[in-house]
């Protein structure tokens, strides 16, 4: 028996080897034809004539209005796509000396005076000011208590420093008179020492 | 550890108490002029005689006083410091640094007015005096120290 069983058990594993040859050749063919299709102009023809069809439209139409765009919403937030993007685009270094590379261009320049001399501006400031909110805000935060701790505060530190300069120049004032009225009446200065008896 | 040696006094002069004194005459005079000029308006709607207007400005006349003996005397005895005093840091105290009673306030207040009449000349003994004495001072054994700042 054990002729016949080594004899079957080589058989098998040669029809393994064929089949797996033959699927190799298969999968390079098919492969290749691909390349072929992408490369040629009949595939270029193709993707633009789907794409331009109708039915693309209809496609795109129905997934935009089912539950495609929530459910891709619902994944971009849970699995944190865009955190993940902001971090990786923004570590990367060759984006940082891109971005400075622009800011500091002259067609940056052009553009942001552009940008501030435009009507926009002028009108976006004038609404600014004509609107009520922007007065509510700043009665607002005129009324916080933070900032009128802080006025209250700079205004004793203004009327102390104020103080403090009076208080040096009567006091300068005080030593000068008293040097002069000493002196007058031939008495010595408070500060000197006595005569020897 | 050694506890540090008192310091001596310092005694405060001339221009300094004259400025303090000058605030003071300022508030007690701002509150006793918006207190008269409220009185006088409610005084002229009610149409009062003569006689009765002259006897209510002899009561302004003494309220006036009383206000300012009482304004000076009760910082004196209480805190040694009148508003004034606060803002040029001094302080009235006794010879010995205790605070001034009551009765020394008010006996200060009259020598004070005492060394005012003679054309403030009883003040100009704080220019020689070592102690920065004026003569209110010396009648009502008492100085003028200044603080330190905190």
């Amino acid at each position: 028996m054990r002729p016949v069983a080594g004899a079957w058990s080589l058989a098998r594993r040669a029809e393994r080897e064929a089949r797996r040859a033959a699927a190799r050749r298969a999968e390079d063919a098919a492969l290749g034809a691909l390349d072929a299709l992408l490369a040629s102009r009949l595939g270029v023809e193709a993707v633009d004539r789907v794409l331009s069809s109708d039915l693309a439209s209809h496609a795109v139409g129905k997934a935009l209005e089912g539950p495609l765009v929530d459910a891709i919403a619902r994944d971009v937030v849970r699995y944190a796509v865009l955190e993940r993007l902001a971090g990786g685009v923004l570590d990367d270094p060759e984006l940082e000396r891109a971005l400075v590379a622009a800011l500091d261009s002259p067609a940056a320049e052009r553009l942001m005076t552009h940008v501030l001399e435009s009507r926009l501006i002028d009108e976006a400031v004038r609404r600014l000011l004509a609107g009520e909110e922007l007065w509510l805000v700043v009665e607002e935060v005129a009324q916080s208590p933070a900032v009128t701790e802080a006025i209250t505060r700079q205004s004793i530190g203004f009327a102390d420093q104020v103080a403090g300069g009076v208080r040096a120049r009567s006091r300068n004032a005080d030593a000068w008179l008293e040097r002069a009225a000493r002196r007058a009446i031939r008495r010595p200065p408070a500060d000197a020492p006595p005569d020897a008896p | 550890m050694s506890t540090p040696p008192p310091q001596a006094p310092v005694y405060e002069g001339l221009v300094t108490r004259a400025i303090a004194l000058a605030v003071d005459a300022a508030i007690v005079d701002v509150i006793a002029l918006i207190v008269g000029v409220g009185l006088g308006l409610v005084v002229s709607t009610l149409g009062f005689s003569h006689d009765l207007r002259v006897a209510l400005l002899a009561f302004g006349g003494v309220a006036f006083v009383v206000w300012t003996v009482a304004y000076f005397t009760v910082f004196w005895s209480t805190t040694g410091q009148t508003p004034g005093n606060r803002l040029m840091r001094l302080r009235v105290c006794r010879e010995d640094g205790a605070p001034l009673s009551p009765r020394r306030a008010v006996w200060r207040f009259g020598a004070m007015v005492l060394a005012a009449l003679p054309l403030l000349t009883g003040f100009l003994t704080v220019l020689v005096d070592d102690r920065r004495r004026g003569l209110h001072d010396m009648l009502a054994g008492t100085v003028v120290v200044g603080l330190s700042l905190p």
